[in-house]
């Protein structure tokens, strides 16, 4: 059972990250760059747990002011109001539109929240070598790269509703300072699941095979 | 060996990597930079969080009712709540660094809201954007964090320069929290805010003045009432005044300087005045010294009111300060005592030696001189008989029967006589009475019988009259007639042109002729008699 299956790696090849040309690693041993179209190569993705730890904190850092923070200033004829993510999904929730309230609590806090979690437990699970359920942890890893763009999806409506709703006295919507961290934190998830290398997770387990 | 090769190879590269792994750590500490700084920036500008209680929460949102000072928000509501007992309502706000200072006992919180009140609408841009919390930040005083809402906006807020006073009166009458305060008719200043006195006997109202015009009030000015429409129906006519449209409505102040005052020193912030009923009272002198005396009727005072005035040959040294009736049961009989209070400063005393003698403890005895020698007697007179009103007068009688100065409840008892008016009518109750004893009755039957009679003699006379003209009158016409006939021809005789006339004209020429004749005769008689026997020698010379 040592070879259950046969990688790149046990074959001696790297494959490459940009042409996924499998460069045979006799032939690169100098030069480290792929053969066919000249991208470096690394046999895992570059320092991959690392990075996605140092992103994954940046993440978790600017989660708190995305939340806290307000994202829209409504002023409609007279009022001024703040709203931060949370009060604005209690509002759509208490004014009846359950749907758009789910939505923006799916994909502005829920999704977010998910994502850092699963690439938090993902990254101590490889380096405390489980060997715990390893295709479920590859699922966690392609939903959260999947889903983590769609939380977005806030960003874009504060933007809208800035553009759109410019009336002057009778109403204004602005975004709030929150809105940059929010959208810096979709970022940095993105950037820290596009930073994991999946395959570390196989790896653990045939290292201990 | 092949894998043994890239491993050594490998190595290398990890030695590359640590330094490397620190710049990608940039990136989480660039985000705990940037989160340390929010959270230190939260921290810093925390201000206080404070309690405020109100009655009810109308208009207010946790979360959303902001607090502002001059419009600038300096808080938010976080939290809406009851008290304990449910009474009250608990606003937990917080407020902006910096502010702490301000927020002491002293310190007032309202909620802004709509409201109309007497001359003014206020707080209208809170019907859309909703009610909002007003502050009058205070740095006197203990510093505090839980506070008691104001109902209402206080009217003058602790930056407004200008100087408060505190106004007696018996009753509050129609003014308001906010109601003007009018100086030569122009508003200079607020009621704000009234409550009872000490002991709950009179009302205490505190009024703003604002600056500059707090400088009219010296310690000589004089404030009334000027609530309402002030009308006079006097002698004089009929008189209305009034300060303003909005005084009409929610009342108001007025204060001046007695004509004949001199302004004095400039009145300190919190000196207390008395708040005059009208106008007129404040125009009236001062007196100090007032003297109490009593009047006892024992007839109808009917038009006598509290007020009314007390008159010393038709000048007023007084008036009535109280009516009663009374009953004395061992002498069965109702009195009216009458209590008068007397102003002996408005008598000026001259050519006297002791100057008190009149306004002070002497008085008395002045009093016992006048009533017991010279006959000082009170009767009610009309003040005005258009309304009927009543006034006491106080004349002297000295022919009136001699009475003993007494006291009755530590006042003196002034003798009253009956008034000018009522004597007035007593006459006319006589006359009345007197008038009754006529006989009319029988007058009349005589007149009636009286009457017949001349009826009876008209129509004797009447019948006369009838024969008169029927056998009478022609006789008369005729003889009249013929009366003119003979005159008629008696005129044709001797008309100008009868015979008659002519004759004796003729005959008159012919006399005159002859006399003539005669007097010429005479003439030459008288000049020559001898031609009496000789002739007329002068016509023989001729």
């Amino acid at each position: 059972m040592n070879h259950r299956f046969l990688t790149a790696r046990n074959a001696d090849l790297i494959g490459c990250h940009q042409c996924f040309f499998p460069a045979p690693k006799t032939h690169i041993a100098c030069t480290y760059r792929c053969p066919r179209c000249g991208a470096r190569l690394h046999q895992r993705k570059y320092k991959s747990i690392s990075r996605t730890w140092a992103l994954v904190c940046a993440a978790v850092i600017f989660y708190i002011p995305a939340n806290v923070l307000p994202i829209t200033y409504t002023s409609s004829i007279g009022t001024q109001q703040s709203d931060t993510i949370i009060s604005g999904v209690i509002y759509f929730f208490q004014t009846g539109s359950w749907g758009v309230a789910a939505v923006i609590f799916i994909a502005s806090i829920f999704i977010p929240f998910a994502k850092l979690l699963i690439l938090i437990f993902l990254l101590t699970s490889i380096q405390f070598h489980s060997v715990w359920h390893p295709k479920d942890r590859t699922r966690l890893y392609r939903l959260i790269e999947s889903v983590g763009r769609w939380s977005m999806v806030d960003i874009f409506v504060v933007t809208t509703l800035v553009a759109l709703v410019r009336l002057g006295a009778v109403a204004t919507i602005q975004a709030g300072p929150a809105a940059v961290y929010f959208a810096a934190v979709v970022v940095i998830t993105m950037l820290a699941s596009k930073s994991f290398d999946p395959r570390l997770i196989w790896d653990v387990i045939e290292e201990d095979e | 060996m092949e894998n043994h090769q890239i491993e050594e190879q490998a190595a290398p590269a990890k030695i590359q990597e640590k330094r490397v792994i620190s710049i990608i750590w940039i990136v989480p500490l660039v985000a705990l930079a940037i989160g340390g700084w929010l959270a230190f920036k939260a921290i810093h500008e925390k201000g206080p969080t404070i309690t405020i209680t109100f009655v009810n929460a109308e208009g207010l949102e946790a979360g959303k009712t902001k607090i502002r000072y001059r419009n600038v928000t300096v808080g938010q509501v976080e939290k809406i709540s009851l008290t304990k007992d449910l009474s009250k309502v608990k606003v937990t706000a917080k407020l902006v660094r910096g502010i702490e200072h301000y927020l002491t006992d002293k310190t007032k919180f309202w909620v802004v809201r709509a409201r109309v009140r007497g001359g003014s609408v206020s707080g209208l841009n809170t019907i859309l954007s909703g009610a909002y919390i007003g502050i009058d930040p205070s740095e006197v005083g203990s510093p505090t964090t839980v506070f008691a809402g104001l109902e209402a906006p206080p009217v003058v807020t602790l930056g407004q320069p200008g100087r408060h006073f505190a106004l007696i009166a018996d009753t509050l009458g129609s003014l308001d929290i906010g109601a003007p305060i009018y100086y030569r008719q122009i508003q200079v200043g607020q009621v704000v805010g009234y409550g009872f006195g000490k002991d709950g006997k009179d009302v205490n109202i505190q009024i703003f003045i604002d600056a500059p015009y707090d400088r009219q009030v010296t310690n000589n000015t004089r404030f009334w009432n000027a609530s309402g429409i002030d009308v006079n129906l006097n002698a004089q006519g009929l008189k209305v005044n009034t300060q303003s449209l909005v005084s009409i409505i929610s009342g108001g102040v007025a204060f001046e300087l007695p004509k004949d005052m001199l302004p004095g020193k400039a009145a300190k912030d919190g000196a207390t005045f008395h708040l005059y009923p009208d106008h007129a009272s404040v125009q009236e002198k001062e007196y100090t010294i007032r003297k109490r005396w009593l009047l006892l009727f024992n007839r109808s005072v009917k038009g006598l009111t509290v007020g009314a005035p007390v008159e010393l040959y038709g000048i007023r040294v007084g008036k009535v300060t109280d009516l009663n009736l009374e009953y004395d049961d061992s002498a069965k009989h109702f009195l009216v005592p009458v209590l008068v209070t007397i102003e002996p400063e408005r008598v000026r005393i001259v050519n006297s030696t002791d100057t008190g003698a009149v306004q002070h403890d002497k008085s008395n005895e002045l009093l016992k001189q006048m009533v017991e020698n010279k006959g000082l007697r009170a009767q009610l007179q009309s003040d005005n008989l258009l309304t009927g009103q009543m006034m006491i007068n106080l004349a002297f009688f000295p022919d009136s029967p001699k009475m003993k100065l007494s006291y009755m409840d530590k006042y003196p008892v002034v003798p009253t006589v009956s008034g000018s008016f009522e004597q007035l009518q007593q006459n006319l109750g006589k006359i009345i009475e007197d008038l009754k004893k006529v006989p009319f009755s029988k007058i009349g039957y005589d007149l009636h019988s009286v009457l017949a009679e001349a009826q009876k003699t008209l129509k004797n006379f009447n019948k006369l009259t009838g024969e008169i003209n029927n056998n009478i009158a022609p006789q008369a016409y005729r003889t009249l007639a013929e009366l003119q006939k003979t005159l008629m021809d008696l005129q044709r005789i001797i008309g100008q042109d009868s015979s008659l006339s002519y004759n004796a004209g003729k005959s008159l020429d012919e006399l005159t002729r002859t006399l003539e004749a005669v007097r010429e005769l005479v003439d030459t008689i008288n000049n020559r008699p001898q031609s009496l026997i000789f002739g007329k020698e002068g016509q023989a010379h001729e």
